[in-house]
């Protein structure tokens, strides 16, 4: 029986100046996870600022740079608990050019919680992370309507933006998103339901934390070999495969192919960090010993032999673009895909997503935060499994070997054809 | 033999840290896990020893020696290298003062605390060192709240925090050019609380100075310091007897202690839980400078 993840990685993505920092800084505040001391520090962080009253965005804002100009350049990680389970809380950037920030924040995360000003109601920046969450596969949104204090707490309003984030989420694929009025700043339906929005009963944002469910893990069994361990035992040389299961669940006989070679063998033994065990899902780090003396090492990827996935040379991906230098077909760079680098050629540009229009249009480049579609030819085959399918096969990285730098986020869509 | 059972909170940290520790260990060359004698650095060796058990650690410790230790920090040090039959590399500042590298500071608020960055560098470009794990927490405060799991470091140990590597996923980048290393942080999820936990759970021993003991204190700013060679009083500084534990453990100059008689794990676990104080605003004299003091020193180099 699949029971309920003890630890929910959330995404906080909004607009620059929606108070997504307010808003992590009020769930703080009012589960009673600041101290005194940093509490005080805030306030005097704020009087120096001339602000009224305590900023609570200043806690989360850790760069001087962050403070200086009150907004958020990187992502901070808070975590807080919420009934027994940890909520480990990625404060994403607004800022459009640091969209790069988000999608690292973004990438991993179970739900994100999506910040729209009731003022200004939904914009393109609220477009474009809905899209990025869809394409990163977040499939729960909490979509919190902020400030709605300066409408008055108007129900009108907030009815239309509902519907047009409902409307927006189903057309870029995000299908459960829920709406709740709030006020960040007086922390209304944050952790305790709103007085002043009588109109509205449902759930407050923690509520929804400790509620939701993630979507329900990928279950076919893949582990990355990160390490082989070798050791002595009565004059025998034992060899053990290290790794975590990033998805699905192995037990002692299963049948298991390494890949990219395709070599088989039966699971004998699988150690949780010196605890023997018949069965170990994901996410424990294991190490797992075969039957067979065979020939598998760091950068093979073990996976169940019903389940296997294909492997090809050329795969069909969205990109987001991350670097400064844009992405020109014909350009060289390395894919890492589990523990394992393969060199790699662009060898098209299908198209670029206009994240205004989130319509597909013809590109010759992908610049810095640009989303696009590309055809990828690797040096050797890579696991060709679409990321909706799975997201541990399906997710790759592209850095570039002259700078070192990760410049790309792959989200695999298939296979592609040979290109002529 | 144990089944699948329920998981908790804890072991999808330790799993966590088990793969970023297993990840650097197999992109990087000359890897070194930086030990204080502190409970975050204890742990931390603790999941190293079983990320690649039965085997040995596949890198040596680096103590970064301040000379102004606790003796009972020290003497735990030594007892668990000892046990543990691994490699211990020490750097000591009092060396790089000697060297004339850095220069001492003086009186009642000297500390050595800026100093071991240098020394800290001068050991990475020593041992040709290409990745230094560390204890830190993204709780413990707010720059590090910032960092990512695998920060990068230039040819001069700074870190760039606006312009960090991109780290989706757990698909981590150990990729270097020369002088270049990397700064490793298995437990950035983790809490104060979460360390208690574990340390209880895995039973583990720590030194003596994170129980309640009788101490020789004075008070400063609110804190209580230790009596100790290394830290100079002012005049009105009276030092008298209290019941104590330390929260963290560092440079005798600028770790406070707190009154408490918690006296085993289960009990400091009781009153972590309670506090209304973080870890860092109790004892850590260092980061009371200014409001960015962390993020400065993370740049030049600091762990």
């Amino acid at each position: 029986m699949q029971s309920t993840a003890p630890l929910l990685r959330v995404v906080a993505v909004g607009s620059v100046d929606d108070g997504k920092s307010t808003l992590i800084g009020r769930l703080l505040h009012d589960t009673g996870h600041l101290t005194r001391d940093q509490l005080e520090a805030v306030e005097e962080a704020s009087l120096r600022r001339g602000r009224k009253g305590i900023d609570l965005a200043l806690l989360t804002d850790g760069l001087r740079a962050e403070r200086e100009q009150g907004i958020t350049i990187d992502a901070a990680y808070r975590s807080f608990d919420a009934n027994g389970r940890r909520i480990l809380l990625a404060d994403a950037p607004g800022h459009e050019q640091y969209t790069r920030n988000m999608v690292t924040a973004a990438a991993g995360s179970d739900v994100a919680i999506l910040l729209v000003d009731a003022v200004h109601g939904i914009t393109a920046q609220t477009r474009r992370h809905l899209a990025l969450c869809a394409l990163l596969g977040l499939r729960e949104i909490i979509a919190c309507v902020n400030k709605i204090d300066l409408v008055g707490y108007d129900e009108q309003r907030f009815r239309e933006i509902e519907v047009g984030l409902v409307e927006v989420g189903a057309g870029v694929g995000c299908h459960h998103v829920t709406v709740v009025p709030i006020s960040a700043l007086e922390g209304a339906n944050v952790v305790a339901p709103a007085e002043t929005i009588p109109w509205y009963a449902g759930p407050t944002v923690l509520d929804l934390l400790h509620e939701i469910d993630p979507p329900m893990a990928d279950d076919a069994f893949t582990m990355p070999v990160q390490w082989v361990v070798r050791h002595d035992l009565d004059g025998a040389d034992l060899r053990g495969l290290s790794g975590r299961i990033e998805s699905g669940a192995i037990a002692v006989g299963d049948d298991v192919v390494a890949l990219p070679s395709g070599v088989m063998s039966r699971v004998a033994r699988i150690d949780v960090l010196g605890t023997d065990t018949d069965l170990a899902a994901a996410p424990l780090s294991v190490t797992v010993h075969l039957e067979d003396d065979v020939d598998v090492a760091r950068g093979d990827t073990l996976v169940g032999v019903d389940s296997a996935p294909p492997l090809s040379s050329r795969v069909e991906a969205t990109v987001a673009w991350l670097d400064e230098t844009p992405l020109v077909p014909g350009a060289r760079m390395e894919f890492r895909q589990g523990t394992r680098y393969v060199p790699v050629i662009v060898d098209s540009l299908e198209a670029r997503l206009d994240l205004g229009t989130l319509r597909h249009e013809p590109a010759s480049a992908l610049e810095v935060n640009d989303i696009g579609v590309v055809s990828l030819h690797t040096a050797a085959p890579v696991v060709a499994e679409a990321y909706s399918s799975n997201r541990a096969r399906g997710a790759a990285i592209l850095v570039d070997s002259a700078t070192n730098r990760t410049v790309g986020v792959v989200i695999l869509t298939g296979t592609a054809a040979a290109v002529a | 033999m144990a089944t699948l059972t329920e998981l908790s909170t804890l072991d999808v940290l330790e799993a966590e840290a088990v793969h970023v520790i297993r990840e650097c260990a197999a992109e990087c060359e000359r890897p070194v896990l930086l030990f204080s004698g502190g409970k975050d650095s204890i742990v931390l060796t603790h999941l190293a020893v079983k990320a690649f058990a039965p085997a040995g650690l596949p890198f040596p410790l680096l103590h970064v020696d301040t000379g102004h230790n606790f003796d009972e920090v020290v003497a735990y040090r030594d007892a668990m290298v000892a046990r543990l039959e691994e490699r211990l590399i020490v750097a000591s500042v009092e060396e790089s003062i000697a060297q004339g590298r850095v220069q001492d500071e003086t009186g009642p608020r000297a500390s050595r605390n800026r100093l071991q960055t240098t020394t800290l560098l001068d050991a990475i470009a020593e041992h040709r060192l290409t990745a230094c794990f560390g204890g830190a927490r993204r709780d413990e405060e707010r720059s590090r709240a910032k960092e990512r799991f695998f920060s990068h470091r230039d040819a001069f140990g700074q870190w760039d925090p606006r312009n960090q590597r991109a780290e989706p996923w757990s698909l981590y980048n150990a990729r270097l050019k020369p002088g270049e290393h990397l700064r490793v942080f298995p437990l950035s999820n983790w809490t104060e609380v979460d360390i208690w936990a574990y340390v209880e759970r895995e039973g583990l021993e720590l030194p003596s100075i994170y129980f309640a003991h009788e101490r020789e204190v004075f008070e400063r700013d609110g804190m209580l310091l230790a009596v100790h060679p290394a830290v100079e009083r002012y005049p009105h500084e009276k030092p008298f007897t209290e019941t104590v534990r330390f929260r963290t453990v560092g440079d005798a100059t600028c770790t406070g202690a707190i009154r408490s008689s918690a006296a085993d794990p289960r009990e400091v676990l009781a009153e972590t839980r309670a506090s209304d104080v973080s870890e860092r605003g109790a004892s850590r004299a260092d980061d009371r400078t200014s409001e960015a003091a962390m993020e400065d020193r993370k740049r030049d180099g600091y762990f």
